[in-house]
């Protein structure tokens, strides 16, 4: 628990925080998108589970884009 | 000009829609900030992570601000360079497969405006994605090591960011040569990352190569001093990126015309 104590939160909190936001876009887009590269299900499961990269990998490949 | 501020609106607005103008920043700032706190925090990781022996002790170097920052400039080399190949490869081959392409050159707009303004849309958006992401590297290093002047930070990322619209041109070249996404992704990829492997190991031979910009930048953070072949570097740097938009344009104008 002293790991906890010693980390600087004001470094850490803003990273959490914009962290956030990039995974509530990708659930956001994910569910108003019609068709993604492979199962939706699969896209869901990456961006819920991977940590930042899942959403990140989400964005690259994920989406059709046109 | 009227007309090409359209085509570079249009550009924008797909690109809100893509949430690229939130994605890209957030990937480059996390990018940049990797480094600096998981090598600050490397040895309470190691010690929550256990493993280690009982009384054992690590002695780790302290590494410098400078060391940690061109960690960070690491990252975008390898991760970096991977998302704008991946997410700018269907520029203009996207575009044409999908008959979008078409549907804005029966109107009378030239082939250089569409090219150059997919490109300045592009450009835009990772200059400010890598601005955002290396100052977030610079403040982390700074609160967690110490503080690099910010001219200095400001001079990385004027030469680094002319490497990364040098990759970019590159990308929409492919782009505008294959007709598929995924060739022109790959081939882009393949292409630079040879030449930077060639880059490095030559790196007495091939002084003035757009390759040498990020050790030159090391060179400059570590050294406080420019190196020698900084100027060509840069200036071959430049002429590449032109000569690449404008065989992007020919290429796409021929191949409009053929198909």
């Amino acid at each position: 628990m002293e790991l906890f104590a010693d980390i600087n939160w004001a470094l850490i909190a803003p990273i959490l925080f914009i962290q956030v936001i990039l995974l509530v876009i990708a659930v956001i887009d994910l569910i108003k998108i019609e068709k993604t590269n492979g199962p939706k299900w699969v896209w869901a499961i990456v961006i819920l589970m991977v940590n930042i990269i899942g959403p990140i990998l989400y964005f690259v490949i994920g989406r059709r884009n046109q | 000009m009227k007309q090409w501020f359209t085509l570079l609106n249009k550009e924008f607005l797909e690109m809100a829609r893509n949430y690229k103008w939130i994605w890209m920043p957030i990937t480059f700032i996390l990018l940049g900030v990797m480094d600096p706190l998981t090598t600050y925090y490397l040895p309470e990781i190691l010690n929550s992570v256990g493993g280690l022996p009982e009384g054992a002790i690590f002695e780790m170097p302290e590494p410098s601000a400078q060391e940690v920052f061109i960690m960070s400039l690491g990252q975008y080399q390898m991760i970096g360079i991977l998302i704008i190949a991946l997410s700018m490869m269907a520029t203009v081959a996207g575009e044409r497969k999908s008959g979008v392409a078409q549907l804005i050159l029966v109107k009378p707009v030239s082939y250089f405006s569409y090219i150059t303004s997919k490109w300045a849309a592009a450009l835009i958006l990772i200059v400010v994605s890598l601005f955002l992401g290396m100052l977030a590297s610079w403040y982390y290093t700074g609160v967690l090591f110490e503080f690099i002047p910010f001219g200095t930070f400001m001079e990385s990322f004027g030469l680094y960011s002319l490497w990364l619209i040098l990759v970019l041109s590159f990308v929409i070249l492919c782009s505008a040569m294959f007709m598929q996404p995924v060739a022109a992704g790959m081939v882009a990829l393949v292409t630079v990352f040879i030449s930077t492997i060639i880059g490095g190991s030559f790196q007495h031979l091939l002084e003035w190569s757009p390759t040498q910009l990020l050790p030159y930048v090391s060179e400059r953070l570590i050294t406080e001093k420019w190196p020698e072949h900084v100027w060509p570097a840069t200036g071959i740097t430049l002429t590449m990126t032109v000569l690449f938009v404008l065989l992007a344009i020919y290429i796409f104008k021929r191949k409009e015309l053929a198909d």
